[in-house]
């Protein structure tokens, strides 16, 4: 159903391009990628991850996924450490990555065909979560003749069909026009109501983490860390437009800017609004 | 989906797509408006060029052939014999090629032992082989069918094997986290994103196979029993070159036939289901 996720500890770092490749990162030629990270993902929560560019935000996601190990610390998931990628910690891109060869109805089965489950059942887990993400019309259709919003539905819905412990989403709306992205935040909040999954957000939009999430996590960069924790007690669905999301978020950015993470450098006068420092 | 795109996309390969449904069948029949008009221009200059050199038969002398030829039996004896050939010396080709470029693409390890001296026997011409297999495998048709299927190979591994490198790493991760690995990932995911790429070098392999095959008639004379070797003997004999003409019609009309029955629809198809379709510059 659902799995809690916890990092222990975690650092990482990336050997710079052009140094000699060996195992280990050296020092000298590494660049850190995190510093020290301790968070809690409790079961069935979801969390959003919000922070600059190079906060290292997309690499706790593939730590949780498996596609890469920490340099120091550990990553578990319902207290077992993470070994691999699998179809329980599924993840879900910026860029769709559903197959092109596939139609809508191949690329949903294609993980329960993948985990053995036979015909007639994946058949109908798949059709049943195409409906439900509003694709059902759509399902005989190759990817390249849907939609941005279309396409992110159908990846839903094929990480979904999965009944994954944890679903681990990197800024999957980033690339929507607004309309469909603001459709798509009340839908996967419905879509989490439903089933309880683990998700953890990874966003740069600071209205969408709190939208999202019922604990905004607030990275900075250089090397990434986590420097806050906020949490959201608004009551759902909630919508980027509400008043209270939009205070919320303020905050949330008056926390990223005295980090320094905002990136202006302008001088503001007075208190436009924008953020709260 | 609006109506026309609905209506584009159930057109044939070979038509231009459009942006109404108003006048379909009436582009249909102009859209082979070029082909005809190019095969006429390409008649004209035959003849021309017929006229000018004494030896050279013409487009009126090479159809009387071909219906001799079509007569006895000589044009499907040579038609038959040389699909059966070709067909089973690229089946093998294919076959060895697309799993030795899967390999390779997929191993750094194997790639690294294999790669240059791959690069080095696509380089040579393959022709050069079939002395060497005429000694050591004897003059019979297996000998220039290694040679013909060996010589594709080379091509179609190379090809195959940056098909594989070029399948973008973001649908090999999507496949490992939908629990894919190893060969079943090979097979669901690399295989099928490579195929554009792999269907390309294939059609290269074939025209290399095709040329091996020429250069070993020309060279021995009978050795691949399609029975063309046997009409250059002849030609080179009494020195008249309108069954060599007809022979050469054949054979391009044998080729022409395999890319439009073959080739173009697997290609068309793959493209359309990707998306890879455009209109291009026709608009």
């Amino acid at each position: 159903m659902s799995a809690p996720v916890q990092f222990r500890g975690v650092t990482q770092s990336f050997a710079r391009r052009g140094s000699a490749r060996s195992g280990a990162a050296r020092n000298g030629g590494a660049r850190a990628a995190l510093a020290t990270v301790d968070l809690d993902v409790a079961a069935g929560e979801f969390v959003s991850i919000v922070g600059p560019s190079g906060c290292g935000k997309s690499t706790l996601l593939d730590l949780v996924a498996g596609h890469s190990q920490p340099a120091t610390g550990s990553v578990t998931v319902g207290g077992v450490p993470v070994k691999g990628p699998g179809p329980d910690r599924m993840l879900v891109f910026q860029e769709h990555a559903l197959f092109p060869w596939l139609t809508v109805q191949e690329n949903v089965e294609f993980g329960l065909r993948a985990a053995g489950v036979d015909v007639a059942r994946r058949e109908a887990t798949a059709t049943a979560w195409i409906a439900r993400v509003g694709l059902a019309d759509a399902a005989g259709l190759h990817p390249h003749e849907l939609s941005g919003g279309m396409r992110q539905r159908a990846a839903l819905a094929r990480a979904f069909a999965l009944a994954p412990q944890v679903l681990l989403m990197d800024e999957p709306f980033s690339a929507l026009d607004a309309p469909s992205r603001d459709r798509l935040h009340v839908e996967l909040q419905g879509l989490w109501r439903d089933t309880g999954t683990t998700i953890i957000f990874v966003t740069h939009n600071v209205r969408e983490a709190v939208v999202l999430g019922d604990r905004v996590v607030v990275m900075s960069s250089g090397p990434g860390r986590v420097i806050a924790e906020v949490a959201v007690n608004l009551p759902r669905p909630r919508v980027v437009e509400s008043g209270r999301v939009v205070d919320l978020a303020q905050h949330v950015r008056g926390l990223l800017d005295e980090a320094d993470q905002l990136g202006i450098t302008a001088p503001r006068e007075g208190k436009d609004g924008y953020v709260s420092i | 989906m609006s109506a026309s795109e609905v209506g584009a996309r159930s057109l044939p390969a070979g038509a231009i797509a459009v942006s109404s449904t108003a006048a379909p069948r009436a582009r249909r029949h102009w859209a082979s408006l070029p082909a005809v008009a190019t095969g006429a221009l390409l008649l004209v200059a035959w003849w021309v060029a017929s006229r000018a050199a004494e030896a050279l038969p013409g487009p009126g002398a090479t159809a009387a052939e071909l219906l001799t030829m079509a007569a006895d039996g000589r044009l499907a004896s040579i038609l038959s014999r040389t699909a059966a050939f070709m067909g089973a010396c690229f089946v093998i080709a294919v076959v060895l090629g697309v799993a030795g470029g899967l390999a390779i693409g997929m191993s750094s390890a194997v790639d690294r032992g294999l790669s240059p001296y791959l690069a080095a026997l696509q380089g040579m011409p393959t022709s050069m082989w079939i002395p060497v297999a005429a000694i050591v495998l004897g003059t019979d048709v297996w000998s220039l069918g290694a040679v013909v299927a060996l010589g594709a190979v080379p091509a179609i591994v190379l090809g195959t094997r940056t098909a594989v490198r070029n399948v973008p790493p973001l649908l090999l991760r999507a496949g490992r986290t939908l629990g894919e690995g190893g060969t079943s990932l090979v097979r669901r995911v690399v295989l099928p994103a490579a195929l554009p790429g792999i269907m390309s070098s294939v059609e290269l392999g074939w025209s290399i196979a095709f040329r091996c095959l020429v250069a070993g008639e020309i060279f021995s004379g009978a050795l691949s029993g399609t029975g063309i070797g046997k009409v250059i003997g002849r030609s080179r004999q009494t020195g008249d070159l309108t069954e060599m003409m007809a022979t050469i019609v054949i054979v391009l009309a044998f080729t022409v036939t395999v890319d439009r029955l073959v080739f173009a629809p697997v290609q068309a198809h793959l493209r359309a289901r990707r998306g890879l379709v455009d209109e291009g510059l026709s608009r």
